[in-house]
């Protein structure tokens, strides 16, 4: 092999090269220190954290008697408990262009929520409070449902939003 | 010359990567997350004097909820409120920290009353106010600003969600406490991480602070 088939390397596009590889090592340490040494911790605010042996109690959260709430005119909130294999409630009926805020928990296993129409569309995990809002500005009815294989009765877990004429 | 270069470049890049991961690994400065803007609120105190989120700009505010009548779903968040009062009297420095307490019972909760529930709760007016508004207002404000929800029911009572809520000198809300018994030392360490970042935040280190924030040091 004589020296000018070698492949040559510009300095400049060697540095590239070096960044862009350390670059995924550095992801790869930190996400590793973050998994190993923090216990998969997620940043989640004190509010977003429940107990998933004590939310469905009456009382104890406001997932013990979950479903639909005014919080000020054109300002609801929908608490929704999941668990194998069913929505609590099954159906949520919210007057046309309302902001709905949806909190969602499991007092189980994982699921997932899935809301058409709408861009709610979350994981739901046990002992986190997944949300978020959205505003229905046509009527009809939506369907929601658990989108993470959850066990034999997964495909029982859905129910429906009707939104209605103001 | 350009060997240097190159050698330069590569030693400022794993400066900037070995930096990044120190700051998001051991989080030297811990914030609390920006969660939304606070609602606009309009008050009344127990001495008949305006409070409005624009007169408690600049100030540290923890707000707390009830009525007279309330009973245990209220007893949890006035010992907090109580915890953190004997801190301010402490003194927390040039960072002025009010503590609210809003009735959403303004038919019943007039300013005599508001100043009973004060002595009973042991407030110390210089510290800790409480408030009432016009009914609307405070719908608005509590369930749709702070998303706490509060209802009369059958009995004359309320139904009520406990529930605090921190809010920075800028109106920005800071940390919610939805629990019947929030705990004290978590909200003793917001409060004093909210005062340290206001005290902290001036030239070069409002940078680090801001970067605390991107880089979600959160406590
Ligand atoms: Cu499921």
């Amino acid at each position: 092999m004589n020296n000018h088939t070698h492949l040559h390397i510009h300095p400049i596009e060697r540095l590239w090269i070096i960044i862009s590889f350390s670059m995924i090592g550095v992801f790869a340490v930190a996400v590793l220190t973050a998994g190993f040494a923090y216990g998969f911790q997620l940043p989640v605010p004190e509010d977003r954290i429940v107990d998933p042996n004590l939310v469905a109690t009456p009382g104890a959260t406001a997932f013990g008697e979950p479903g639909l709430r005014e919080l000020s005119p054109g300002n609801m909130e929908a608490r929704v408990l999941a668990q194998a294999w069913s929505f609590t409630p099954k159906e949520i009926t919210i007057p046309v262009g309302t902001k709905v805020t949806f909190y969602v928990t499991t007092k189980d296993v994982q699921h997932g929520f899935h809301l058409e129409g709408s861009n709610i569309n979350f994981m739901v995990l046990p002992g986190q409070i997944s949300k978020l809002s959205t505003t229905f500005t046509t009527p009809g009815t939506y369907n929601f449902y658990c989108h993470e294989y959850c066990g034999v009765g997964h495909q029982t877990m859905y129910g429906q939003v009707i939104v209605t004429e103001k | 010359m350009m060997r240097w270069l190159v050698r330069g470049a590569y030693g400022l890049v794993a400066l900037i990567a070995f930096s990044t991961l120190a700051f998001a690994v051991f989080q030297p400065i811990k914030v609390l997350p920006r969660a939304g803007l606070g609602p606009g609120i309009l008050l009344q105190d127990q001495e008949g004097r305006t409070l409005s989120s624009d007169t408690l700009r600049g100030k540290i505010v923890l707000y707390s909820f009830g009525f007279s009548r309330c009973e245990t779903p209220c007893q949890g968040s006035q010992a907090v409120m109580q915890a953190v009062q004997r801190e301010l009297q402490a003194g927390t420095g040039s960072v002025p920290v009010q503590l609210v307490t809003i009735s959403f019972d303004p038919a019943t909760d007039t300013p005599a009353v508001l100043r009973r529930m004060s002595a009973q709760a042991g407030a110390d007016p210089a510290h800790w106010l409480f408030t009432t508004g016009e009914p609307r207002r405070l719908k608005y404000a509590i369930g749709g600003g702070f998303s706490v929800y509060y209802g009369a029911n059958e009995e004359g009572s309320f139904d009520y969600d406990p529930a605090m809520v921190l809010i920075d000198g800028w109106g920005i809300l800071r940390a919610e406490y939805r629990t019947p018994t929030p705990k004290i030392e978590t909200v003793l360490r917001d409060v004093r991480l909210l005062v340290e970042e206001a005290q902290n935040s001036t030239g070069v280190a409002r940078y680090a602070y801001e970067a605390a924030h991107l880089f979600l040091c959160y406590p």
